[in-house]
């Protein structure tokens, strides 16, 4: 028998392919090896066709195609539809769909995952194969032992665990997994695989909502998700004045962002957009500079696999310093300006 | 008058020490029960409503029976009416059987033009219960819903996309999820909570405005609900590790002194920070 695909709903806004796609595929190819099975994955949009090989290279095997005049712009009753009417289309249901943790996926999954009654875990930060008995007196009819099954793992709120979810009685097993923690293949061009085309028939009730403009600031956004270095200030930056010590600091490397914690979001210092953590956007720079931030464990999930972390921090006993890779104990405001100066002399030697 | 419904939910309260165990877990006997911050945003979206147009506002909450707090606090915020399912059986539901449980209340309510919900929960922290609640009753959803104007029975939004934003436009009925980036939460309530302590007080009006229900009276299917009804399941729990392990920690020094060696130790273990400099 041949087993169906793991599947990934793909997200494009305006033809282009979001980021979270190649990651979506990455993590699905991952666990296809594990099942032995390929990956599929949906397009849906309006003049897409062309994207269809781009998802190749970047890992599906199979590309459901809707492109249709009536999914120019993501409204969520027609998106659903499409999803619906593929997976309609196909004999067996998938043994698990992804979709990613963006304000699409959010508004899209919990309803496909309604329509079909299946599970739905949000937000996952990792995601694996393995096997599970069910051993519950309360609910018998579910008891059994299952393999290879969907294993969805994600922090559990404001508590430092992580749990496994696990939905293994009904296929599609479904999960969104967060921006910036599933890593994408790297693009290969010579990969072949086969476009489907599924043609869908909308009903006018899919039709009641109206979008009337998109309005999308690109210049404004901060994306931290994709930056290279990162410099966030916590509540020990003192205020909006503090983040003028961050930012400086910030300016003297190439493609760096400043980052936040909750903290100082909610006093007002600086924009929600440049929270890390948990409620905010998890990221994986190359280095990232924390000053005045405790390191809770909320903030932690968020930076953790950043490929270096330095830590400044007046409090010998922060957490921060139990994860953090280097560490220096004191003074933001007097560690950064000598900081900024040395490092400023290593470009300057570099550049010699 | 239009018929408002707003989904608001207790959670515990993980900023206060009590309940919170030295290991980040969460003892839910002895936690602070408070009400979940996003459903606040929620909850003023319909004041808004009944403020600018006129509505009944009947404030919904599924829980164990001291959820009853959260439906007080949403009079005194300025609803009509509340409404707690309570039921054994609805323990372990995970959110698709909170919302098939959720959606069975506005059936039991009756016509309905507009549902509100909060973003996502801090304990629950899914953002899946108001779209599944939206799928269960075929209504059209506007998520992430920044600002909102009523006129007759059409509703127009501003929601939050990435990078952006868009305005949406729909007629009732309709689900909407509230962002905590709408208005500002207001410190003024509605009415004054002496107010609403008086009006609560014969035990005749206080049983008029809120009621405590159960899945039979809501007409729901308990084998859909709880831990029976649930397609998920929470396998098993781990502590977050350490990660990174030995920190390299430089203090007790002179500043210059604590910089110089941070760089020096940077290098000798290869860890090139001058690349990512501006030449
Ligand atoms: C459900 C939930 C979700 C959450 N989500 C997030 C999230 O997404 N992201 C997030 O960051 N947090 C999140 N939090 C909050 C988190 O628990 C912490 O409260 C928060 O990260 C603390 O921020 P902070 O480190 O800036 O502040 P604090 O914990 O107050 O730490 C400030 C630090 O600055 C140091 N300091 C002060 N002055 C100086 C100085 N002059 N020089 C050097 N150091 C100085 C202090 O020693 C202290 O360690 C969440 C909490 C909950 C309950
Ligand atoms: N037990 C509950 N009672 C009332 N409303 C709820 C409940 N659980 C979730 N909700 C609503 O659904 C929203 C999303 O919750 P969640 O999917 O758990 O993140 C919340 O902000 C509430 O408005």
């Amino acid at each position: 028998m041949v087993k169906n695909n793991v599947t990934v709903v793909a997200e494009q806004l305006q033809g282009d392919l979001q980021q979270i796609t190649p990651e979506l595929l990455g993590a699905a190819r991952e666990l296809a090896q594990k099942l032995g099975t390929g990956v599929s994955c949906f397009l849906l949009g309006h003049n897409v066709a062309p994207m269809a090989q781009r998802i190749i290279a970047m890992g599906a095997d199979i590309v459901y195609l809707v492109d249709d005049l009536a999914l120019k712009e993501y409204t969520t009753l027609p998106y659903r539809r499409a999803v619906l009417t593929i997976l309609k289309s196909m004999a067996d249901p998938p043994p698990i769909i992804l979709m990613g943790s963006t304000t699409i996926g959010r508004d899209l999954a919990p309803r496909v995952a309604a329509s079909l009654e299946v599970g739905l875990t949000a937000d996952c930060t990792e995601l694996d194969i393995g096997d599970y008995e069910h051993k519950g007196k309360a609910d018998p009819h579910k008891v059994g032992t299952f393999n290879n099954i969907l294993y969805a793992i994600r922090p559990s709120f404001g508590e430092s665990l992580k749990a496994r979810i696990l939905g293994p009685w009904k296929n599609p097993q479904m999960a969104t997994t967060r921006i910036g923690v599933m890593q994408p293949l790297p693009l290969d061009n010579s990969r072949t695989g086969r476009i489907i085309a599924v043609p869908v028939t909308f009903d006018t009730a899919d039709f009641r909502l109206k979008v009337v403009e998109t309005v999308r600031d690109v210049s404004k956004a901060v994306d931290i998700t994709a930056a290279k270095v990162i410099v966030s200030g916590g509540f020990g930056v003192g205020g909006v004045d503090g983040f003028a010590v961050v930012r400086d600091l910030v300016s003297i490397f190439n493609e760096g962002v400043v980052g936040a914690s909750r903290r100082a979001v909610d006093s007002g210092w600086i924009p929600y957009a440049h929270q890390v953590g948990q409620t905010g956007k998890t990221v994986r720079p190359e280095l990232y500079i924390a000053l005045g931030i405790s390191g809770a464990i909320q903030h932690r999930v968020g930076m953790n696999n950043s490929k270096i972390i330095i830590a400044v921090n007046k409090d010998a006993d922060a957490p921060i310093f139990k994860f953090a890779h280097y560490g220096i104990v004191g003074d933001l405001f007097q560690v950064v300006p000598v900081l900024k100066r040395e490092l400023t002399k290593l470009a300057k030697a570099k550049s010699l | 008058m239009l018929k408002v419904v707003v989904f608001i939910k207790q959670v515990p309260d993980t900023s206060s020490k009590a309940g919170v165990n030295p290991d980040g877990t969460i003892d839910r006997a002895r936690a602070k029960r408070m009400l979940n911050n996003f459903d606040r945003y929620a909850l003023q979206k319909a004041i808004e409503i009944k403020r600018s147009v006129g509505a009944e506002v009947t404030c919904v909450t599924m829980g164990p029976p001291p959820a009853i707090e959260v439906l007080v606090e949403g009079l005194e915020h300025g609803a009509d009416y509340g409404i707690l399912l309570t039921d054994k059986r609805l323990a372990a539901s995970d959110t698709l059987a909170t919302a098939y449980a959720l959606h069975k209340v506005v059936g039991y309510i009756g016509q309905v033009d507009i549902i509100l919900t909060g973003l996502q929960t801090t304990d629950g922290d899914t953002a899946q219960v108001g779209p599944q609640i939206a799928e269960r009753l075929d209504l059209p959803q506007i998520s992430y819903c920044e600002s909102l104007t009523i006129t007759g029975k059409t509703a127009k939004a501003r929601r939050v996309v990435e990078g952006g934003f868009q305005n949406v436009e729909t007629a009732m009925p309709l689900l909407i999820t509230v962002a905590n980036s709408a208005t500002p939460l207001g410190h003024k309530r509605f009415i004054e909570v002496a107010q609403v302590k008086e009006m609560l007080r014969t035990p005749e009006e206080r049983a008029r405005r809120i009621k405590s229900v159960s899945l039979d009276d809501v007409g729901a299917d308990a084998a859909r609900t709880g831990l029976v009804g649930s397609p998920t399941v929470v396998g098993k729990t781990w502590k977050l590790g350490e990660v990174g392990g030995s920190c390299k920690v430089f203090e007790g020094e002179a500043v210059e002194t604590e910089v110089a060696r941070l760089l020096e130790s940077l290098a000798a273990d290869s860890r090139n920070i001058a690349e990512m400099l501006h030449g």
